[in-house]
């Protein structure tokens, strides 16, 4: 009982935990330029996310190694030092946006000057997590993130056209503005595939002591919080495709996709769709600052884990600090947080196959997964999105270039 | 610690290091391999520390390295307990050397309210 009770805990915490700012600003965005043709899209990139992700928490499960530990040992010091300065840009780029999108929330609920919420919210996350227990503030941001499921009611509300909505799951390429098209289905792709979900998840499992028995828990937690994740994701762009796209709005601030809640839904769904987004904004940022931390620490042999207080691993503590710190000097010079989030999607995308290369050879190697290595469903998805993968990393810089980061 | 073989380029290198207490103390960043044409070469000792990483990566690697503050420890073939999916070690870490960083770090944690059990 406990047990079921234990996994129903950690998939409520990881529907609130799964959309983030990259979620929030492609899907809104691609919802209100080209209504719902890219569901199909989100599709493909959770399916992705759980694919690999279940690679990491079997990987970590079988051998007790975390994804920076396995990518080192099995592509070699040089390409692993490649894969960490990448991630770690990355990360620290998504790290100061979601916290630009802390403070953006907490401006709307407050009216407090911007500049003074960032720096509230860092040093508020700073002392938070040097503090208490890590399960505590997982949980805290979790549910509270689960106010975003006001934007699936939303989505209801609003009586999308559902004919078009179920076509939008047909795989198809939209008549004009093809360039576009394709710019928001690699944003789409890297916002669900974010690298930092799989640090983070596989890096749990290996604080949580997996052991192979663990391997089926691993699975149902990819699937389930994955799917309603997902699902989260295409209310967000349905909202974007029923209101924003039939008033002619682009969602370029984050106080905008907080407005689809309340059009359908009044002052309560405002309130909650600011909650909601506070708090899973929130939840990333902690989720990220703990991803670059453990990339460091793994890369370097140190202590690490978010349940070691800061005396049991000192220079990762250190090492979350300083994130912190640089991601504030960020934030304050005033850069656009949305526009940070688009950079940040589509450089992790350009990085992607650093981090999913090594993991597809490590869960496929006899030598550390023996009889748990990938079976054959894997191995396909797996190779199969290895190309989608790809094929993303290398078009999504030019693609960039060529729409203006989705400007035309 | 002999008997079976093992392919020291994917079993110990870049590999974990544990000391005899299970704690992380660094990563296998090279090995020091000894013996002359001819001669079978031996495994001597585990090289740990940024101050290798220029030898594993060029440039990159040494400027990573040196931001990382470039120590070299070397810990003899001998002090090796197990070889598993980490490289466990007889001694203790401050004892080898290793971990220095973390242990330089701690009374500056430790003074800060919240810090650790």
């Amino acid at each position: 009982m406990n047990k079921v009770l234990g996994l129903a805990l950690g998939i409520l915490a990881a529907i609130g935990g799964f959309v983030d700012i990259g979620d929030l600003v492609f899907n809104v965005a691609a919802g209100a330029t080209f209504g719902y043709q890219l569901m199909w899209v989100v599709v493909v990139g959770v399916i992705g996310i759980m694919v690999y992700s279940e690679m990491c928490g079997r990987v970590a499960a079988v051998s007790g190694k975390a994804v920076f530990d396995a990518v080192r040992e099995r592509v070699g010091f040089k390409a692993a030092l490649g894969a960490l300065i990448s991630s770690e840009i990355v990360n620290l780029m998504t790290l100061a946006a979601e916290i630009g999108g802390v403070a953006i929330s907490l401006q709307l609920l407050s009216g407090l000057p911007y500049r003074w919420l960032i720096v509230l919210a860092i040093a508020g996350f700073a002392i938070v997590i040097w503090v208490t227990s890590f399960e505590w503030l997982e949980r805290v941001f979790g549910y509270g993130g689960l106010c975003m499921l006001v934007f699936a009611v939303a989505a209801v509300k609003l009586g999308p056209d559902w004919a078009k909505v179920g076509k939008g799951f047909i795989p198809h390429v939209a008549h004009n503005n093809k360039l576009l098209y394709a710019y928001f289905a690699i944003g789409l792709l890297g916002a669900a595939m974010t690298p930092y979900e799989v640090y983070f998840y596989s890096s749990g499992g290996v604080e949580d002591r997996w052991s192979p028995k663990d391997i089926g828990l691993n699975r149902a937690n990819a699937i389930l919080g994955y799917t309603l994740g997902g699902f989260l994701s295409l209310a967000l762009m349905i909202v974007g495709g029923a209101l924003f796209l039939v008033h002619g709005i682009s969602p370029e601030h984050l106080g905008t996709i907080a407005l689809g809640a309340e059009q359908p839904l009044g002052q309560v769904g405002l309130l909650l769709a600011l909650v909601g987004i506070l708090f899973a904004v929130g939840g990333a940022s902690i989720d990220t600052v703990f991803s670059g931390a453990y990339n460091l620490a793994q890369f370097c042999g140190w202590e690490w884990g978010r349940y070691r207080h800061p005396r049991g691993a000192p220079r990762f503590a250190l090492t979350w600090v300083v994130l912190l710190v640089l991601a504030l000097g960020i934030v304050m010079t005033g850069v656009d947080p949305v526009i940070l989030t688009e950079y940040a999607v589509i450089f992790s995308v350009a990085a992607l196959p650093l981090t999913y290369v090594p993991i597809l050879l490590v869960a496929n190697d006899k030598a550390y997964m023996g009889s748990y290595r990938n079976g054959r469903l894997a191995n396909v998805l797996g190779l199969v999105y290895l190309v989608v993968i790809m094929i993303v990393a290398l078009t999504a810089i030019p693609l960039m270039v060529l729409t203006n980061a989705g400007q035309n | 610690m002999s008997g079976k073989e093992i392919d020291i380029g994917l079993k110990v290198l870049d590999h974990q290091l544990l000391d005899k207490d299970g704690r992380r103390c660094g990563n296998v960043d090279d090995l020091a391999i000894e013996g002359g044409p001819g001669e079978v070469p031996e495994v001597v000792a585990i090289l740990v520390g940024p101050g290798y990483w220029g030898q594993r990566a060029g440039w990159i690697g040494r400027l990573a390295g040196w931001i990382g503050g470039g120590r070299r420890v070397r810990v003899e073939w001998k002090d090796v307990s197990k070889l598993d999916s980490a490289i466990e070690l007889k001694r203790g870490a401050t004892e080898l050397g290793l971990g220095r960083g973390d242990d330089r770090l701690r009374p500056y944690v430790d003074k800060i309210p919240g810090s650790g059990r």
